[in-house]
């Protein structure tokens, strides 16, 4: 026979508000426990790990700034990501929308050199480096639209293409992008008039408040235009938009190309920001990928995204400086990134079931 | 709710000096969050007795039969078998003990032939299936009750009357002594009711058990030795005797008030034509859905169109309300073409449409009552719900709507209630006055309360002069509700009679395609 004790998972009628917020905290918690566990058993004091981590990535003044200043790229990826996925549409290439921005931005700033002034520069490099963007999600974006076509295989493809398009510009002689006769694999920097000054002595640019104003905005539109009522219509139900007259296909093919656009202006972010030229270093980093995990964590809300977004970039920028700051290897960083989202989701669960044992028999008792 | 009558028949063991039930529950409680879907029920069934399990969508009849088949098991209370008390901990364990359900959306394999969807589970079998003996095993089995069927048909092509037919014998085949049927009827056309009930009456003479479950009220007067009536998880009266069962009584018990049903069809002075269709055909995918379909619906008239599940209705609902594009013909609205003109055009003409699919076509599950009463509106670029609020307020009022306010998600409310957003939504006009009105299934599955409100909408806006379309696999409703009745089979409009003195035999043939008392 069966075991006496069954787990029973009970689907909600409702979800509680305080969960909402409870679950994910538990499951920040949970994460940080298990890793302060694989911390001792690699022989390392997760006191001192996680007392440095904080202090380099929060609550020293050189680490909330560095950490503002990172999450400006992955609050942009972020809502890129949360602004497809809230319609079904798994735009995972960021990463490459995010390449072909800095191309788009360091072209801008290459091309119209010095001769405009900084108010005409920043916006227009801003501007052409989401273009670009967009125009990386456009063949995704309407083979979606027109046939169907899964839009996880063509972005995420399209995002191997970007980055040898990086490397094209970078390493191909006589590229526009690299000083001539250079033989240093490396862009050249845009001119004055297309970069940003940094706060004082700090990585934070002001890019990062446009960033979480856009984000703000977004939330806006979502919830209370005509154009974020018809994305919340077809999310939910396609037949119900077809029955009320709503073009879903034009609808799929916006959606898409804003988002692309979200992750090109991250690119262009970083080119007006803290990299000033076309890096070929910004394949290595993922900041693309990023964005998937902090929108899943906020669950696709946009102001959550600027929450999650600064955790991540907190987490990632104190981790790398615990190499130096102490022995402890870099990777403890990216395996609490793991583990707070391999929780969140699994604390999903909580949020959609109540759980709890029953004896399997009780009938026959 | 307190001092319903318990008149006719009190309590389960009326026959206690006799032989010991077949089945019987005791004191059964089952809880579901935030709902007691069952409240210390008892019942029993006896040996080669057709019970019946009366109730409103919602009363707790499927849960009780879930729990005596062993699908569900109940908090307290317990079951007996013969007199002994058992254990059913899967449905497994209530075929081995002889009980089987035959549930109403079927459990068949289309593309296995009828004895391997009979045999399917049989933990019995050779590793090597030998065809012939088989179907032939099968055949014993559905001829020895007076069930033909033929063994080596493939599912699919089966008529729902056949497959149905194929679930019993299965459940038979498995050595069923009890069988729940879970509202048999609803998907029959006349006919195929009839054929059952001799199926049912022969498994009745070979001592088989039947827990019948139903919300009609006639044919449980026509079927059942003993009904017992459920409302709001509680018994609200068990009565017996075949034929002599007072509907009205049922109908009392079952709703907890007196209620009407049969609504008063008004002659109606009919005015101009408010929908008019020329010469439709339709093919999908090189199939022809609808065929030369003309006719007319005037302002102040209801035209019913019957017919079985899957002969065009929803193409033709959704042709006229611009979803779908006629391959050829015409659809004109007060006059206007509207044929490939698109949803909104059809709306500004005056189109309502009140899909058969409420949640997930019609209403948007996730959006609040107010989003949905957007949903076919002009919405402005930044969408004011502020100024759509004291509609929703008096719309919900107007319409008895049980919500919380306008903030209410869709997903949330009852069946009856998410029905009656959808008719607010739609006889309230949106991007002009409604003068035409395509509803579709109207009251499937409400119960019998919200089935009573919803058709005195529909009478009211007839009254107010709309043209109404009512399409609808519920003969009686159709019957009851039309002035005039098309008959809708593979396409074609077969049979048109006027409402008064429209026949249930006509009807229910053409239905079936006039021909085919062969295969019912």
């Amino acid at each position: 026979m069966r075991s006496p004790i069954r787990i029973v998972f009970e689907q909600r009628n409702e979800t509680p508000k305080y969960l909402s917020t409870l679950v994910p905290l538990i499951s920040v918690i949970a994460a940080l426990v298990a890793g302060g566990l694989f911390l001792l058993a690699t022989g390392y004091s997760p006191i001192d790990t996680y007392s440095n981590m904080l202090s380099d990535g929060f609550t020293s003044s050189r680490g909330i700034t560095d950490t503002l200043g990172l999450s400006t790229v992955l609050i942009c990826t972020g809502i890129s990501a949360a602004f497809a996925f809230q319609m079904n549409l798994y735009n995972i290439g960021g990463e490459g929308q995010l390449y072909l921005g800095m191309i788009g931005g360091a072209w801008a700033g290459l091309a119209l050199g010095d001769r405009l002034p900084s108010f005409v520069m920043i916006p227009t490099v801003l501007l052409l480096g989401s273009l670009a963007g967009a125009v990386w999600i456009l063949i995704p974006a309407y083979v979606r639209s027109r046939l169907g076509t899964s839009e996880i295989v063509t972005t995420l493809l399209l995002t191997y293409v970007a980055a040898s398009l990086v490397d094209h510009f970078v390493y191909s002689p006589g590229s526009f992008f690299v000083t001539k006769n250079s033989a240093f694999p490396q862009g050249r920097l845009v001119p004055d008039s297309a970069s940003l000054t940094a706060f004082g002595d700090t990585s934070l640019y002001p890019t990062f408040f446009l960033v979480a104003l856009l984000a703000l905005v977004l939330y806006w539109v979502v919830k209370r235009t005509e154009f974020g009522y018809r994305i919340q219509v077809i999310a939910d139900s396609p037949r119900a938009a077809h029955y009320a007259g709503i073009n879903a296909n034009r609808t799929t093919l916006s959606v898409m190309l804003i988002s692309g656009a979200l992750s090109g202006l991250g690119g262009a972010a970083l080119i007006v920001g803290p990299f000033g030229r076309l890096d070929p270093g910004i394949t290595l980093l993922g900041y693309g990928y990023a964005g998937i995990v902090i929108a899943a964590l906020a669950r696709n809300n946009f102001s959550a995204i600027i929450v999650s977004g600064i955790l991540f970039a907190g987490l990632r920028s104190g981790g790398d400086k615990l190499q130096i700051s102490t022995d402890t290897p870099i990777h403890i960083g990216v395996m609490l990134q793991g583990a707070i989202l391999l929780f969140a989701l699994g604390g999903e669960a909580f949020r959609r079931y109540r759980i709890h044992a029953v004896r399997a028999e009780r009938a026959a008792q | 709710m307190t001092n319903t009558s318990h008149e006719v028949a009190k309590g389960p063991h009326h026959e206690s000096g006799a032989a010991p039930s077949a089945l019987s529950a005791h004191s059964i409680v089952k809880r579901f969050p935030g709902v007691l879907a069952n409240d210390s029920v008892d019942f029993d069934v006896l040996p080669g007795e057709v019970h019946t399990l009366l109730g409103e969508n919602g009363a707790g009849k499927s849960t009780l039969a879930a729990m005596l088949c062993g699908l569900y098991q109940p908090d307290s209370g317990y079951i007996t078998r013969n007199g002994e008390r058992i254990a059913l901990s899967s449905p497994r364990a209530g075929l081995q003990h002889g009980i089987a359900m035959v549930h109403q959306h079927f459990r068949l394999v289309e593309r296995f032939t009828v004895a391997e969807n009979v045999i399917l589970g049989s933990r019995d079998l050779s590793f090597r299936l030998n065809r012939s003996e088989l179907e032939n095993r099968v055949s014993a089995v559905a001829e020895s009750y007076g069930l033909p069927i033929e063994p080596g048909a493939t599912v699919g092509d089966l008529s729902v009357g056949q497959r149905q037919r194929v679930e019993i014998v299965k459940a038979l085949y498995q050595g069923a002594e009890i069988l729940l049927l879970d509202e048999p009827t609803a998907v029959l056309v006349p006919a195929e009711v009839e054929k059952l009930f001799e199926n049912v009456h022969a498994m009745t003479q070979a001592g088989k058990s039947i827990v019948f479950i139903s919300h009609k009220l006639g044919e449980v007067v026509e079927i059942s030795d003993r009904v017992t009536v459920l409302r709001n998880g509680r018994v609200t009266g068990h009565v017996s005797g075949r034929g002599t069962t007072d509907t009205k009584e049922l109908a009392r018990l079952m709703v907890g008030r007196d209620i009407e049903l049969t609504t008063q069809r008004a002659s109606h002075a009919t005015g101009h034509e408010v929908l008019q269709i020329r010469d439709l055909s339709l093919n999908v995918g090189g199939v022809s859905v609808l065929s030369d379909i003309s006719f007319n619906v005037h302002a102040g008239e209801m035209v019913g169109i019957a017919g079985v599940a899957g002969n065009g209705q929803r193409e033709l609902a959704d042709t006229i309300a611009g979803l779908l594009s006629p391959t050829s013909g015409s659809v004109a609205i007060t006059g206007s073409m509207s044929t490939d003109r698109g949803p909104i055009h059809a709306r500004e003409l005056g189109l309502a449409y009140v899909p058969e699919d409420r949640l997930g076509m019609g209403l948007v599950p996730s959006m609040s009552i107010l989003d949905n009463l957007l949903l076919t509106r002009d919405r402005h670029i930044v969408v004011d719900r502020a100024s759509v609020q004291p509609e929703a307020v008096r719309l919900i009022d107007q319409f008895e709507i049980k919500a919380n306010g306008p903030e209410h998600i869709a997903r949330k409310l009852s069946g009856g209630n998410a029905q009656k957003v959808l008719l607010a939504r739609e006889l309230s006009g949106g991007r002009s006055a409604t003068k035409l009105l395509v509803v579709c299934s109207p009251t499937r599955g409400l119960d019998v309360g919200a089935i009573e409100t919803v058709r005195a909408l529909l009478d009211d806006a007839r009254s107010a002069g709309q043209a109404i379309l009512l399409i609808s696999e519920d003969l009686d409703e159709v019957m009851s509700l039309s002035d005039r009745i098309l008959v809708l089979y593979r396409g074609s409009i077969v049979h048109e009679t006027p409402g008064e003195s429209a026949q249930l035999a006509t009807v229910g043939a053409a239905m079936a395609g006039l021909s085919t008392e062969g295969n019912a």
